[in-house]
């Protein structure tokens, strides 16, 4: 089953009068519970290519179908209805709400998704039980260690249960044993049905993935399978 | 929306609690309105009280004959150069006047009073019979002086409720001898308790005396005025018809002007409402002028909250929040401040009320406050409202990225 389908998209930005293509006709299909990474040289369109599937940004032209249905005519509150029920991020530097508990942070996209508190209590419980932090409900995040914030972030992208994890450089800023640890809680959750979705530089990385498509100058140069 | 609601008042409490000093000072102004313009309402509530029950001692259908007009500023040498007025007018104008009901003239002077050892500095009056018909008070021990006592110069005196306090307490004053400027006078009634006129003067502490003996003991020619009593509901045409009445008993000729001045209660209510317009109009002022820069102040320290927690409204934005829950968690956390500054400034009010109800009985009014409140969340939401707005539409990739 086809979960993301990008048809032709372009994403053209104006600076300074000049015309940058940051993506430069792009197709690709995602399928259900797909591993996949995207890999390239900074400003090779990579970032763009997450923003644009994580319907944070639109296309300049070109079709975008999540699910079959049309993301690039979608007005903000729609948008962000997908964000909130289809798509977990997991970003490089956590992005935790600092002043709020692991529970919380996991909290908020229910709070967005209207899920009455004590629902939301017992879903954040469980997604921080199955990335192991149960013992940190109540910490902040500056009382947690950083491959810990990163798993508080990865619990909070799951506990909407979305159709696809996008994880951007999700082991940018930790060391190698935490940033092998949270790999090996995405290759789980993969393993248990999850799609997701790796932005990565880093080859070690990106060999957790089962496909690997390389971008060059807004341009799919690549589009590989491999086996882990 | 209920969840969100109560998510976003969370939200605000903790961004409110988590900057005290700076959201007092950001407050402060729409303390200040709040407080201003609630003690303001406090004082005219209690002006207004004290103002009706002083009113009601006077009376409002009498008509008060003198030398001078209340409140026109005339000079004393004007006044002293009119005529005086008489007792012989009583009789005048009962005949030429066709409303006028009684007619009492009254004189006043200071004395001192004493009981055996008990002394007291006070007013009496002289006056007639009919006095009691043109006073609002009753009353409440024994009885008034009769027009034969009156005509007689008998030596009674009817006191007021401060003077049998002072003397007597709990015994009966009745058929009890004071002595008024060393003469001896016999109590034959009290007079019900009145309170401070105007919040100032007490009127419990006074004698009244039958003209007669006034007149006689103390002084044939001192001041003297006229309460006429009218049917209130020709208030009007009374005064018409008791400026002719007057200047016939005077007679004067038309083109001379009029030597007496004929004053009404609503002068009083004219005097006071234009004091109460400028108390009122102060207070507004003030609260207005401190909601405005309290306004500006909330609209300054919520631009930096924005900017301060550019990249939450990204993460908020990237786990699903729309543009419009960004903008009430904004607006919502403006109007925290503003509601959490109201309540403040309410609180301090009662605390003055309570202070100010000490001098003179006043209550802070119920519906000021809950305006008073109302119009903190208005200054919360207005202020709030181009913060939230920018907020709500920064971009989420933009956003994520700022440091």
């Amino acid at each position: 089953m086809i979960l993301i389908s990008l048809k032709n998209i372009y994403k053209i930005y104006n600076v300074g009068g000049e015309e940058v293509r940051a993506l430069d006709g792009i197709d690709l299909d995602i399928k259900n519970n797909e591993y996949l990474a995207i890999m390239g040289p900074s400003g090779s369109g990579k970032s763009t290519l997450m923003n644009m599937i994580g319907c944070l940004d639109t296309p300049t032209s070109g079709a975008y179908e999540f699910e079959g249905e049309m993301v690039q005519i979608m007005d903000d509150s729609q948008l962000a209805s997908i964000r909130n029920r289809k798509i977990g991020f997991v970003f490089q530097t956590f992005n935790l709400l600092p002043k709020a508990t692991a529970q919380h942070n996991v909290e908020i996209p229910l709070v967005y998704a209207n899920i009455q508190k004590s629902e939301r209590t017992t879903m954040a419980t469980n997604a921080l039980e199955s990335v192991g932090l149960l013992d940190r409900l109540h910490h902040k995040p500056n009382e947690l260690s950083g491959g810990q914030r990163q798993r508080v972030a990865i619990a909070r992208a799951l506990v909407n249960e979305p159709s696809i994890i996008l994880a951007d450089e999700p082991t940018g800023n930790l060391d190698s044993k935490s940033g092998s640890e949270i790999m090996q809680i995405l290759d789980d959750l993969h393993k248990i049905g999850n799609t997701i979705i790796l932005v990565t530089h880093e080859d070690d990385v990106a060999r957790h993935a089962h496909r690997i498509i390389r971008l060059f100058d807004g341009k799919i140069i690549e589009d590989s399978k491999q086996d882990s | 929306m209920v969840l969100l609601f109560i998510e976003n008042f969370r939200i605000s409490l903790s961004a409110v609690f988590a900057n005290k000093l700076r959201s007092f000072l950001t407050a402060l102004g729409i303390v200040i309105g709040v407080l201003s313009v609630t003690l303001m309402g406090t004082l005219i509530s209690g002006l207004d009280r004290t103002f009706e029950s002083s009113m009601s001692w006077l009376g409002k259908d009498i008509l008060y004959v003198s030398r001078y007009e209340w409140f026109s500023g005339m000079e004393w040498w004007e006044v002293r150069n009119r005529p005086r007025m008489r007792t012989e007018y009583v009789d005048k104008i009962k005949e030429r006047s066709d409303y006028a009901l009684t007619v009492s003239p009254v004189m006043q002077r200071g004395a001192s009073l004493s009981f055996e050892d008990k002394k007291a500095r006070t007013e009496i009056f002289g006056t007639n019979e009919d006095y009691m018909e043109t006073i609002t008070t009753n009353i409440v021990q024994g009885r008034f002086f009769t027009r034969n006592e009156d005509r007689s110069g008998s030596r009674v005196t009817v006191i007021g409720d401060g003077i049998k306090e002072a003397f007597f307490g709990d015994k009966d004053p009745i058929g009890q001898y004071i002595k008024i400027d060393d003469i001896k006078f016999r109590v034959i009634g009290v007079l019900e308790e009145q309170g401070k006129f105007l919040g100032l003067m007490s009127v419990d502490k006074q004698a009244i005396l039958p003209l007669g003996a006034f007149k006689r003991i103390f002084s044939k020619r001192g001041w003297m005025r006229l309460s006429v009593k009218v049917p209130p509901d020709k208030m009007d045409e009374s005064l018409d018809e008791m400026y002719s009445v007057m200047r016939h008993i005077r007679g004067l000729r038309p083109d001379q002007e009029n030597d007496f001045a004929i004053n009404q209660t609503k002068l009083f209510e004219n005097q006071y409402n234009t004091l109460k317009m400028a108390i009122a109009g102060t207070g507004y002022a003030i609260t207005l002028l401190s909601l405005i820069v309290g306004g500006i102040g909330i609209m300054n320290i919520m631009f930096v909250s924005v900017k301060e927690r550019t990249r939450e409204i990204g993460v908020r934005k990237a786990i699903g929040a729309t543009k419009a829950m960004i903008m009430g968690q904004f607006l919502m956390e403006s109007v925290t401040i503003c509601s959490i500054a109201g309540f403040v400034g309410l609180f301090l009010a009662y605390i003055f009320s309570v202070f100010i109800n000490k001098i003179f009985p006043s209550t802070l009014p119920i519906t000021l406050s809950i305006y008073a409140i109302l119009m903190s969340m208005t200054v919360g939401i207005i202020s709030g409202f181009i913060p939230s707005y920018r907020a709500a539409n920064l971009d989420p990739i933009d956003s994520l990225r700022y440091e």
